[in-house]
């Protein structure tokens, strides 16, 4: 087994810049994802490990063999590709013996090649459906060839391309749990793309934020969630995303504030920043939360708000709200009575949970001090 | 109400009268497939077969009614079976070979290059040729005289050892234009992950070829195989530009002797060669569906 890093990658595609100067080092056995929107270079990030594109600028090791300049079939690798990429002339057995077969010059005795097809059947529960062709089977059976084929291999590294997002939601879920149970019992590097973030949350050791082909943060889950590097990763992570509003900072008694175009929210730690700085604030929607109107108190601050709409989830409540010109999302307590549309409330933000960011770097301030376990890589 | 109705969108209940309008109206749709099915097909067919019945006087003027002798007599005559040889070897000489050529061009233009649509309109132009003008330029090129290939004993026209071979390569030549495009359409019709799995998985470039391609493409080549079949057999424009059946009877196949350009053979053989030729057709395919049609994978 072995772990993979890019040591300062750099992939263009003529003028394009897919991925740049991209460090970073998934450790041996770890399930690594790479979570970032649409068109953010993580596809050619994990094609790059497969030898699918070739590395433009930089090292790329798998182990301790930098493999730049190695063909796929060498990298012991296996990928599982979102469309499962599965040959539709073989049986699920000749797919997943596959691999195993390819390269006649290592092939694997027949008794030994079926064993280990039997295994991958068994644990994936297509045992009954080896005869099959891959047209005869649903959606989530040929997922299941997809990853089939690449365990029976063994391979260093498995590499994943959004294999869940052809699935409909419910397998979604069922199949995520299946995955981190594979890794588990495979104990290999996983390499795993996606542009979800629950996906990333539930099932990573450690998630690379990327955008625009750069690493935005590379982290536990709880730990991006937590302690964002920049305005990107916090508005990325967490659904609803993390509500932000630019305003000024004041100091008072104690802790500080900020004071924005809607209202004056209090702060618990200024991370650094002085009366007058310009600042991005950050709360996320569980740590906001309309006033008792009861409770009233014109002096308290917060932020006016009015109701756009209120979204009912069953264990919670969703409050839509404008303030100023940002939308902002509360999430209630279904138990409580929710205000009514077109309400104008007062929202409040828990000061201890509150967030700072420069608004001219995107970064957290204060993030460089107390995230000493995230590598931040700062571009600009 | 306890008959049963129909019911139209409009909720009306449909009454007989407008039943038999509904099926007149079907019947006007189906009419102009079936009159051209009956004008080009079914009537020339049932011409053909009275004719085999009647033989033909050496004059011309009269053609009296023998019965199927005349059809038995012809399809165990030597004339028919040396038609049937030519024919066959003319499938033969061009319908591996085409294909072949068709796949090897076809996959050496199935790649991202700058300009590859140049040699990609190059190798499809003999589609839009017509057989006769391929011909004529073919003929510049094998002519005994002044041809660039005048001296390469292979493929000369004036041999009837090579004749049938050397016009065989015209239609290899003038059917490649489809060939190609037709395997160029089905190659790239992969998926590219299908045939980046397969890079991963570890195959190299032949086995990869044998493996994943040839599989992938087979609805194609079963195609093409059937249509290269139909074009040999019914190849006669350019034998008769190119040798005009000649020298001797060297390349006159069986469509070539029904044709019959010098006019040697009576209507009511030609006739019962058609038939034979249409018996022919029907075996081949038949035995091309049979051999091939198992190892044929028709997508998912
Ligand atoms: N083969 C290619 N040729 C040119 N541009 C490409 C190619 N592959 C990807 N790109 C570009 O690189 C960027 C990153 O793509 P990709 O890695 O596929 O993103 P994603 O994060 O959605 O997987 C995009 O702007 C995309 O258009
Ligand atoms: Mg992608």
């Amino acid at each position: 087994m072995s772990g993979v890093t890019f040591d300062e990658v750099t992939k263009r595609f003529g003028d394009t810049t897919a991925v740049e100067n991209m460090s970073l080092e998934v450790a041996d056995g770890e399930f690594m994802v790479l979570l970032g929107p649409s068109g953010c270079g993580k596809s050619t990030a994990l094609r790059m490990i497969a030898g699918l594109e070739e590395v433009s600028d930089g090292m790329l090791s798998i182990g301790n063999r930098v493999v730049n300049n190695i063909p796929p079939r060498e990298r012991d690798i296996a990928m599982v590709f979102q469309s499962y990429a599965l040959y539709p002339h073989m049986s699920v057995r000749k797919n997943i013996e596959s691999p195993l077969v390819a390269n006649r010059a290592n092939r694997l005795p027949a008794g030994e090649r079926s064993e280990r097809i039997d295994e991958a059947a068994e644990v994936l529960g297509l045992t009954d459906y080896l005869d099959r062709k891959p047209g005869e089977l649903s959606g989530g059976q040929r997922q299941r060839v997809a990853l089939a084929r690449a365990i029976v291999r063994r391979p260093e590294v498995f590499l994943m391309d959004e294999p869940l997002s052809n699935l409909d939601a419910k397998l979604r879920t069922q199949t995520r749990l299946e995955l981190v149970e594979l890794h588990r019992r495979l104990r290999t590097t996983f390499v795993y793309v996606t542009h979800d973030q629950v996906e990333a949350m539930t099932m990573a050791d450690r998630i690379a934020i990327i955008n625009d082909g750069h690493v935005q943060q590379v982290g536990r889950p709880q730990e991006v969630y937590d302690r964002p590097a920049n305005l990107f990763v916090a508005r990325f992570i967490g659904s609803p995303p993390m509500n932000t509003i630019s305003g000024t900072v004041g100091t008072s008694g104690t802790g500080g504030n900020v004071a924005t175009e809607a209202g004056v929210v209090a702060v618990a730690e200024l991370s650094g920043s002085r009366a007058g700085d310009e600042v991005v604030l950050g709360v996320r929607p569980e740590y906001l939360k309309p006033r008792d109107p009861s409770k009233d108190d014109p002096g308290a601050g917060g932020l006016r708000a009015r109701v756009e709409n209120i979204e009912m989830l069953g264990h919670e409540r969703h409050l839509l709200t404008r303030v100023g010109n940002e939308v902002m999302v509360a999430r209630l307590d279904p138990a409580l009575p929710p205000p009514s549309i077109g309400d104008e409330v007062v929202l409040e933000a828990d000061a201890a949970n509150v967030y700072l960011f420069d608004p001219s770097t995107t970064e957290r301030l204060g993030s460089g001090t107390s995230t000493p376990t995230a590598t931040v890589v700062a571009d600009g | 109400m306890s008959i049963t109705v129909e019911s139209s969108p409009d909720g009306a209940t449909k009454r007989t009268g407008q039943r038999v309008r509904e099926a007149l109206l079907g019947w006007a749709f189906l009419l102009p497939a079936m009159a051209i099915f009956v004008t080009f097909f079914y009537y020339p067919l049932y011409r053909l077969i009275d004719m085999s019945l009647h033989r033909e006087n050496r004059f011309g003027t009269a053609a009296p009614y023998v019965g199927p002798s005349q059809l038995v007599d012809t399809l165990s005559g030597s004339d028919f079976l040396e038609g049937v040889k030519h024919s066959g070897l003319y499938m033969v000489y061009t319908v591996p070979l085409g294909i072949l050529l068709g796949i090897l061009l076809a996959v050496a233009a199935n790649r991202r290059l700058k300009g590859i649509r140049v040699f990609q309109t190059i190798f499809s132009s003999t589609v839009a040729t017509s057989v006769a003008v391929a011909s004529v330029i073919f003929f510049t090129l094998v002519n005994p005289e002044v041809g660039y290939f005048k001296d390469v004993s292979w493929l000369s026209l004036s041999n009837p050892d090579t004749a049938l071979f050397s016009v065989s390569l015209s239609s290899v030549w003038q059917n490649l234009g489809l060939t190609f495009i037709i395997v160029l359409a089905s190659l790239q019709a992969i998926p590219t992950e299908v045939e980046e799995a397969a890079a991963l998985d570890g195959y190299g470039p032949v086995r990869h070829f044998l493996r994943i391609t040839v599989p992938l493409i087979s609805p194609a080549l079963m195609f093409l195989a059937v249509v290269l079949v139909v074009a040999a057999l019914q190849a006669y424009a350019q034998i008769e530009v190119l040798t005009n059946g000649g020298p001797g009877t060297s390349t006159q196949t069986l469509l070539f002797k029904i044709a019959d350009p010098q006019g040697i053979r009576p209507l009511g053989i030609r006739a019962s060669m058609s038939i034979g030729l249409f018996a022919l057709t029907a075996i081949v395919a038949a035995g091309q569906y049979a051999l091939l049609s198992k190892r044929v994978h028709y997508g998912d």
